[in-house]
């Protein structure tokens, strides 16, 4: 019983707005105390606190957050999507298109849904208003074009997963590759019915120069450089995930500072804001670290799993099972406490039928993607009304639709054909 | 976040400069080691060197995000209680927390003065662990001691 109590624990606490990181590492320290003892409790918790923070495989978080905001004082959002915007937007639904691809480019430098909804929003959701695009439609497609920021490599959602999980990060973002620009097609596919159905709602912008749509995609070539570097260099065994950090954030800077982008000013900043969310992760990540290991002891992952031996349903009935409880969770719960508070209690379960781990590691992040943009309470549907507050909230629901129908689409195609997360690490093996 | 009274954004203090210097420092050894490593040029004990510097930035970050009360919460039910209720919440959760980082300071302490006398060291360039065992739990301390502050300091007067 000691399994589900801890868990009614942690989220009563966690709905009375104890920080996440600490609700997590409270009902952990609370129950290890109850079943192993106090002092070996504290022992256990204070081992975890400690090897954390000396862990080198952690640096990998702030590193990346600091390659990201280097690339944002250089003007990646910007960039990304005046090039995508000068390539297509001539097209009927063709802002709405660079927006979803800017999301997909500056989301491999952001590694967050919640920094690309928001940055992108900013920039593109004026433009599409400016251009007479339906409120509902461009802000949908901004909140649903946000979400590729959790899973596009070097996402944030896939490192936290794979140290939890301990899983290869490296593995996994070579995994997230596929999935990433499937999710991107069928974004734009849904863009373009929607727009074929109903032609009014995002009129066309004056065609561009060839001159002009060379010199703006000229402008994103050193972003999509550093980009590639990274990602190749992990794929390819150039450099580990860490290295693969420092190396981003170095060239980064490098490349901010190429574009005369690179003020005192900036660079403190960039630093500060690294710090603040690396603080974040680095308590939540701890707490679900001594959650973790408390679950291990309650032995709650097992009984589970020999439930659903017992059901006698195979990976697919469970792994739509997961689907559904992960989105209503997803409803109440943001994305980092449901991956902490579900991925030590699921993945041993998925893993007992055989399932990969890092197949499981990108299905997480993509159900928890839809989360962002799932009403009630996706975030990203609320960035969108904080960024524009004259559109009510309901015309952002309305736009996320037909972005909502890509994602169960897309959602169901990755559980069929576990392949398009597994073929490419298996591949570069 | 989990504010109670939000600090206001404050000049970039000591805590600033140790973090961000261990972030570069970090950043800058790894790069030269993978530089060094595809020059045949290997930076010896470039790992361990990883592993000292991402400590003081670890640290600092944590007590950074807590002073500045930015750590992650769910707010579903808080947002809609009124303005009194919600500030004792707040308070609840903070000196939890206090609670929680006051318990594994005990245990940081108890594991640093079990491991004293055993001379824990890196393999490769010998740098010694005691100065990181006492690091994080100072660190722990000083979390536990901006949490209670944040429980029990006088609400500001409007």
């Amino acid at each position: 019983m000691s399994g589900p109590l801890g868990v009614v624990a942690l989220l009563a606490l966690l709905a009375l707005g104890v920080p996440i990181g600490i609700a997590m590492g409270l009902v952990g320290l609370v129950g290890l105390a109850l079943l192993i003892g106090p002092e070996p409790a504290l022992i256990k918790a204070s081992v975890v606190f400690f090897e954390s923070t000396t862990r080198f495989e952690l640096g990998v978080l702030p590193l990346f957050l600091l390659m990201a905001h280097f690339c944002f004082a250089a003007g990646a959002s910007r960039d990304f999507f005046g090039a995508a915007a000068c390539l297509v937007g001539h097209r009927r639904g063709g802002l709405a298109l660079a927006t979803i691809a800017g999301c997909a480019g500056f989301g491999a430098v952001s590694g967050s849904s919640l920094a690309t909804a928001a940055t992108m929003g900013q920039i593109a959701l004026p433009e599409m208003r400016r251009r007479g695009y339906s409120t509902a439609f461009a802000a949908g497609s901004v909140a649903a074009g946000g979400t590729l920021g959790s899973l596009t490599p070097p996402s944030g959602a896939l490192i936290v997963f794979g140290i939890i999980a301990e899983q290869s990060i490296g593995r996994l973002f070579t995994a997230a590759i596929v999935p990433v620009v499937t999710q991107t097609l069928f974004y734009m596919a849904a863009i373009l019915l929607v727009c074929h159905l109903r032609p009014g709602i995002a009129p066309p912008s004056p065609r561009i120069s060839w001159v002009e749509r060379g010199k703006a995609v000229l402008r994103v070539l050193d972003l999509a450089a550093l980009v590639a570097i990274v990602l190749a260099g992990i794929a390819m065994g150039w450099f580990t995930p860490t290295e693969a950090a420092s190396v981003g954030a170095t060239l980064a800077l490098g490349l901010c500072a190429l574009r005369k982008r690179l003020t005192r000013e900036a660079f403190c900043e960039a630093l500060e804001r690294t710090l603040r969310t690396s603080g974040m992760l680095y308590l939540v990540i701890i707490g679900a670290l001594i959650f973790a290991a408390f679950m291990s002891f309650t032995g709650l992952a097992e009984q589970i799993a020999a439930l659903v031996h017992r059901l006698h349903s195979g990976p697919t009935t469970t792994l739509f099972a997961i689907a559904l409880l992960l989105l209503l969770l997803g409803s109440v719960l943001d994305g980092l406490a449901l991956m902490l508070l579900t991925a030590p209690i699921l993945l041993p379960i998925v893993t007992s039928l055989g399932v990969s781990p890092i197949w499981f590691g990108i299905f997480f992040v993509r159900t928890m993607e839809i989360g962002f943009v799932h009403p009630p309470i996706g975030i990203n549907l609320y960035v969108m009304q904080s960024i524009a507050p004259d559109i009510p909230i309901g015309r952002v629901f309305k736009g996320v639709l037909p972005f909502l129908a890509a994602d169960f689409l897309h959602l169901a195609l990755l559980i069929a054909v576990p392949a398009m997360a597994l073929a490419l690490p298996h591949w570069l093996d | 976040m989990d504010s109670l009274n939000p600090p206001a954004e404050r000049g970039r203090g000591p805590l600033f400069y140790i973090g961000a210097g261990a972030l570069l420092a970090t950043m800058l050894v790894e790069t030269v080691a993978v530089i060094g490593r595809h020059l045949r040029l290997p930076l010896t004990g470039a790992l361990e060197l990883v592993q000292v510097a991402i400590v003081p930035a670890a640290c600092a970050s944590m007590l950074i995000t807590t002073l500045r009360g930015s750590h992650a919460a769910v707010h579903l039910l808080t947002d809609r209680m009124p303005g009194s209720v919600q500030r004792q919440v707040f308070r609840t959760g903070a000196a939890l927390a206090g609670i929680c980082f006051a318990a594994l300071t005990a245990g940081c302490a108890w594991l640093t003065a079990d491991y004293w006398n055993s001379f824990e060291q890196t393999e490769v360039l010998h740098i010694p662990f005691r100065p990181v065992r006492v690091l994080v739990t100072l660190a722990a301390a000083a979390l536990a001691l901006a949490f209670l502050q944040r429980a029990f300091r006088p609400e500001k007067k409007s």
